[in-house]
């Protein structure tokens, strides 16, 4: 009978064998594929964001800005240069002085006032138009042009809330679990298509569809949920997928944070190019968030 | 791994991410071979892999954490690739064989037809435990962060796993038999 110190040399001799090198016809498919493949957007803004460095990190961050500025002399740094010119150590060294930096601006925080939401260029390699929002409160993330909000920077269960714009031609999956095998071969182009498919996609407890009009623009809104016992592993690449856009059919490009998310659309054509307007938010989400998600729809303005 | 590299490819620069690519694919080609058994579904595997990794790459929230990243991708690659394998396996069955034993059990002939068999018989979930481990030589740790489960649950993994190929190893001892397909 075979020991585990055994077991584990035979198994590790074992794996040691085989193929080691990736073909290069592999690697050039894939690299053919990039310049077509679009990029998915981010629903939550990244770590490059300082609100969302740890404190242990803050804190050091501010230990380094401290020594530096001690040890080089100066009593105020305007931009941070922890990898600047190193120091002779057999200069006497100052007896650190507490710096006051200003408190920094966390990247993607926006201002309340109008906030261009999408500018007109190509978002997941779809045409989008230029449309302005009003920002109506403090915590909302976003980027210029990028066509997402988010309200204190999470979008995720139980209490996240944010916003995504789509334009144009959207595939909406049959199931959103099963979304690689139920795509459509077409897809929905009008505001009545869409809604339709909409209404009709697998466990999504679609409601009512309702007239609305943004921004003078007719047309239907709509409130789908993703169900409290999803079980997002089960589903397609870990994937709860809404829709996919047109040229990428292995990608849903409107996937979903977590079970519970409660999606209010807004789908409206705007001089013969559908806008769908996806504010998420859960049960758990404060009130007030879902009501300035309200208004920043209603804030809506189209064209240039 | 260079987070420079990585934060231009999530920016969209096709070149930076050219450079990832190559960086990863042997590696990448390896893990998905070993995991798969079988060097066409690993072709795929690494090729699905890496578009994915493009595809996604804005949505990494720390560069730092590529690699962890990267290879949980691979492995979802893997999953999918496996689902095509259950559908083209042929249905097997154990024959008696002539062949002889050899007896030191240092990586024979027979232990390998032994540990492919027994390793064929694991789920994807516990393959991937088993080779990020003793193939890349993570540790168990690193190998929870990396399929995005926690470490109990990757240390069970290997246990049953390894059980597995002893007891596949184990059957040496018994008369050994030959897989053909049917």
């Amino acid at each position: 009978m075979s020991s585990d110190p055994e077991t584990t040399r035979i198994v590790r001799s074992w794996l040691d064998e085989g193929v080691t090198e990736l073909p290069d016809r592999v690697l050039d498919a894939v690299l053919d594929q990039v310049p077509a493949t679009a990029q998915r957007r981010v629903t939550w803004w990244p770590a490059r964001r300082l609100s969302t460095m740890n404190t242990t990190l803050k804190v050091g961050l501010a230990a380094v800005l401290v020594a530096v500025a001690a040890l080089i002399g100066i009593n105020y740094l305007g931009t941070s240069n922890v990898g600047g010119p190193g120091v002779d150590s057999s200069t006497p060294t100052p007896e650190p002085t507490p710096v006051t930096t200003p408190a920094p601006t966390p990247v993607g925080l926006l201002p309340e006032g109008p906030h261009l939401l999408t500018d007109g260029e190509a978002l997941d390699g779809m045409p989008t138009l230029p449309m302005t929002v009003t920002i109506p409160a403090p915590d909302w993330y976003g980027e210029p042009g990028d066509g997402i909000l988010v309200k204190n920077d999470v979008s995720d269960a139980p209490d996240g809330a944010g916003m995504i714009v789509f334009f144009g031609d959207l595939y909406v999956y049959g199931d959103p679990c099963d979304w690689a095998t139920t795509r459509p071969e077409a897809p929905a182009s009008t505001v009545d298509e869409l809604v339709a498919a909409l209404t009709a996609q697998a466990s999504r407890d679609a409601t009512e569809p309702v007239d609305v009009t943004v921004d003078g623009y007719a047309g239907k809104s709509i409130t789908l949920h993703v169900p409290d016992d999803a079980v997002f592993n089960e589903c397609d690449s870990d994937t709860f997928g809404s829709w996919g856009v047109p040229g990428d059919d292995v990608t849903p490009f409107r996937y979903h944070q977590d079970p519970g998310q409660i999606d209010k659309l807004w789908i409206v054509d705007v001089d013969g190019m559908v806008a769908v307007i996806d504010t998420a938010y859960y049960e758990g989400t404060p009130q007030s968030a879902v009501d300035e998600l309200e208004a920043i729809v209603d804030s809506t303005t189209f064209g240039e | 791994m260079d987070t420079d590299l990585v934060t231009r490819a999530q920016r969209g620069d096709e070149e930076a991410f050219a450079s990832l690519a190559v960086a990863a694919g042997d590696r990448f080609h390896a893990v998905a071979h070993r995991i798969l058994r079988d060097v066409d579904l690993a072709e795929d595997a690494t090729q699905q892999a890496l578009l994915s990794i493009w595809r996604d790459l804005p949505q990494l929230r720390d560069p730092a954490r590529f690699d962890a990243w990267s290879y949980r991708l691979l492995v979802r690659a893997c999953y999918a690739q496996g689902r095509r394998e259950r559908h083209w396996t042929p249905h097997l069955r154990l024959l008696p064989s002539q062949e002889p034993m050899q007896a030191d059990g240092s990586g024979t002939v027979i232990d390998r037809d032994q540990l492919e068999r027994g390793f064929r018989r694991l789920s994807i979930d516990h393959r991937a435990v088993v080779v990020l481990h003793h193939y890349l030589d993570w540790p168990l740790d690193r190998v929870a962060d990396a399929l995005g489960i926690p470490a109990g649950t990757a240390r069970s993994r290997l246990h049953h796993a390894m059980r597995g190929l002893r007891a596949a190893l184990d059957a040496d001892a018994r008369p050994p038999a030959r897989e053909v397909a049917q």
